[in-house]
């Protein structure tokens, strides 16, 4: 029974968040969705690069790079291409099942070449005759992530050799190479004036009966929700599998894995692979429900932060480092509310910052596991020491022993 | 039929030449001893033979596939299995699981619960059946070499190499290594032993390889290279004045 407080824990968190949203009426309604769907965001990625650091033991720092292909990919699909039933005339165009595949120019964002919108041009031309279409959002969002698994696999082939120290600064310079990219081609990404996304809804939607606008919180916090959930349902399939005891075995000792027979290359890969996806995903979806992404996106901070969220949660476990992430992301923006103490004003908005620090350093110094993954480790794992002890008498004075443990993976 | 064939295995780091032209055979469930000081290249030959380092020339050939360039879990795959002279468990996984890699990574694995029992059949022969459920961390130098022979018997392979198994190892652990060394010979597996304990090589080995700074100076009964002077002068007759 105590094996499964852990369990009912987490179904009592998840039908709280399914909740919460249907329930929680209070002026700060859209405020307070709003943390929670970006403490979702963050959650996905301290996830996945609990997977890959903790789990694999590749201690990348080029996360934050893998999320910005997610979104800025679909950004410049839903920015650049579009669906005409005619063709403009003017843009790069290909006929395409029956309508035209419309690539507009990039024109930058310089007030003198707004107009040069090659698509804009046609459109005025039209007078409103034509209805182009923009690339689905979902399809975007899709693209978005297959590209970062793209970039997951290129990235994950190239550090094969890299340990450590080594591969974390080769992924921090793939991650600085990528924010100078988008900041310097400012004709394509617009630069640090950013790249406008549609919504993730343009259209709104309906959700249990009622219509929701393309502004409104509620259907992008279960969208951001159900990622979360999906990421973590695949993470825990993966842990739970022999990809999870072969990536933690390469964790633990790249070259005994490999003469035991585990191919490290392609487990090395695979999990780039897939960590570096959901970052895409993650960055896709959080791209289309802010509506803007500049390249500040891939500051060394936002990375660092990622990389709290899940030491302080635990490395080690991905549900731990989500429920770090929720937990760092809400606090992050509760406590901006300025105190007073004896006549001095405590400014939280910069203190709060300091106390996150200090909690860092205690972890890392006291909690090398972090605050929650210690906690749900000591409810799997009780009992474990009397079954030892316990089997280890029973063998010194006749057959028979305790209950088995480790389950045998798929 | 089990057979390992080296020949004219070279390796050079830069300038030192530490194999020169090393070539044998292990024909069948041979016990073999391979011997010599240190530097002599044996650890530097087990890293080729398991495919974790390249030669600079020459090739092994295992049942008749060349192995020496292949990478080492295909080596493993080709039944070539080895343990390191320092312990390299996974030491923050269990016990079981340290077993289930190589069983899985192999596909010998069929079904959870046999996966389970011919893991717990090993750890109940290896003494640390008790230990099953703990990290690999907790355990002792001696039963994380235990653990490391068990991770071998799950991985099945044709040739064991064992790098130093009687290293630190308490007395009546290294029992409980004779046995296995005994057992999986007996299985019909080829046994190369690398170790500095005279006693041991010479009581459980069939055959002796010595090695001395890169060139294989004696292959043969172990009474034999006993009496070998070329052995004497090189490493036992060095032994004996290091004890002096």
């Amino acid at each position: 029974m105590t094996k499964q407080i852990p369990n009912i824990a987490g179904v009592i968190v998840l039908l709280f968040l399914a909740a919460f949203p249907l329930v929680y009426g209070a002026a700060d309604y859209d405020y307070i969705m709003h943390i929670m769907i970006t403490a979702f965001f963050y959650a996905i990625l301290a996830a996945s690069w609990s997977m890959l650091s903790g789990y694999a033991g590749q201690f990348s720092f080029g996360h934050m790079g893998f999320m910005a292909i997610g979104a800025y990919t679909t950004g410049l699909l839903c920015h650049y291409i579009y669906l005409s039933p005619e063709p403009t005339g003017l843009c790069t165009e290909t006929p395409f099942f029956g309508q035209w595949l419309v690539v507009v120019n990039p024109i930058g964002v310089t007030s003198t070449t707004l107009t040069q919108d090659c698509l804009r041009q046609a459109m005025d031309a039209w007078g409103g005759r034509v209805e182009v279409t923009r690339m689905p959002v979902p399809l975007g969002i899709l693209m978005g992530t297959i590209m970062g698994a793209i970039a997951g696999f290129l990235v994950g082939m190239l550090v094969l050799r890299l340990r450590a120290a080594y591969l974390a600064l080769f992924t921090l310079g793939f991650s600085e190479i990528l924010k100078a990219t988008i900041s310097a081609e400012i004709d394509i990404t617009r630069g640090q004036a950013g790249l406008e996304l549609p919504p993730l809804y343009p259209d709104g939607v309906t959700l249990f009966g009622t219509y929701f606008e393309p502004t409104d919180k509620l259907p992008p916090y279960y969208t951001m929700l159900a990622l979360l959930l999906a990421c973590l349902g695949i993470l825990a399939w993966l842990a739970h599998s022999r990809f999870g005891l072969f990536v933690r075995a390469l964790r633990e000792d790249q070259d005994a894995a490999a003469a035991l027979g585990v191919n490290t290359t392609r487990y090395k890969v695979l999990v780039f692979t897939i960590t570096c996806a959901m970052a895409a995903a993650a960055g896709a979806v959080q791209g289309h429900y802010v509506q803007i992404i500049t390249p500040n996106l891939l500051f060394l901070l936002q990375m660092s932060l990622v990389v709290a969220m899940a030491v302080i949660g635990g490395i080690e476990n991905f549900v731990a480092a989500a429920i770090g992430a929720i937990i760092l992301q809400v606090l992050l923006e509760l406590l901006r509310n300025s105190f007073v103490i004896g006549g001095i004003e405590v400014d939280m908005t910069i203190w709060r910052l300091v106390f996150f620090g200090l909690l860092l350093m205690i972890t890392l110094r006291f909690f090398r596991n972090g605050l929650i993954a210690p906690l749900i480790a000591y409810f799997g794992r009780v009992g474990v020491a009397e079954e030892t002890v316990a089997k280890r008498a029973s063998t010194l004075t006749g057959p028979g022993g305790g209950p088995h443990r480790t389950e045998a993976p798929d | 039929m089990i057979h390992l064939k080296v020949s004219n295995l070279h390796k050079q780091f830069g300038g030192l030449h530490v194999l020169k032209g090393v070539s044998f055979e292990v024909n069948g469930p041979e016990l073999i001893g391979l011997i010599g000081p240190n530097g002599a290249g044996k650890t530097t030959m087990t890293n080729i033979l398991d495919g974790a380092i390249k030669p600079s020339s020459g090739t092994v050939y295992l049942n008749d596939e060349r192995i020496d360039q292949l990478p080492p879990f295909e080596v493993a795959r080709a039944g070539l299995g080895r343990t390191f002279q320092v312990t390299r468990s996974f030491r923050r996984m269990t016990v079981l699981e340290n077993l289930y890699v190589p069983a899985l990574a192999m596909g010998h694995a069929h079904g959870k619960a046999r996966l389970r029992e011919k893991a717990m059949e090993v750890l109940e022969f290896l003494t640390i059946d008790h230990l099953r459920n703990e990290f690999a961390q907790a355990l002792s130098g001696g039963q994380q070499k235990l653990l490391e022979l068990g991770r071998l018997l799950m991985l099945n392979p044709d040739v064991i190499i064992l790098d130093e198994p009687f290293a630190g190892v308490h007395p009546k652990l290294m029992e409980v290594i004779y046995a296995y060394i005994r057992r999986v010979n007996d299985e019909g597996k080829a046994i190369i032993l690398i170790s500095h304990q005279m006693d041991s090589i010479f009581s459980l080995s069939e055959r002796l390889l010595v090695l001395n700074f890169g060139d294989l100076i004696a292959d043969g009964p172990p009474e034999d290279v006993k009496n070998d002077p070329a052995v004497i002068e090189a490493y036992l007759g060095a032994e004996e004045e290091e004890t002096a």
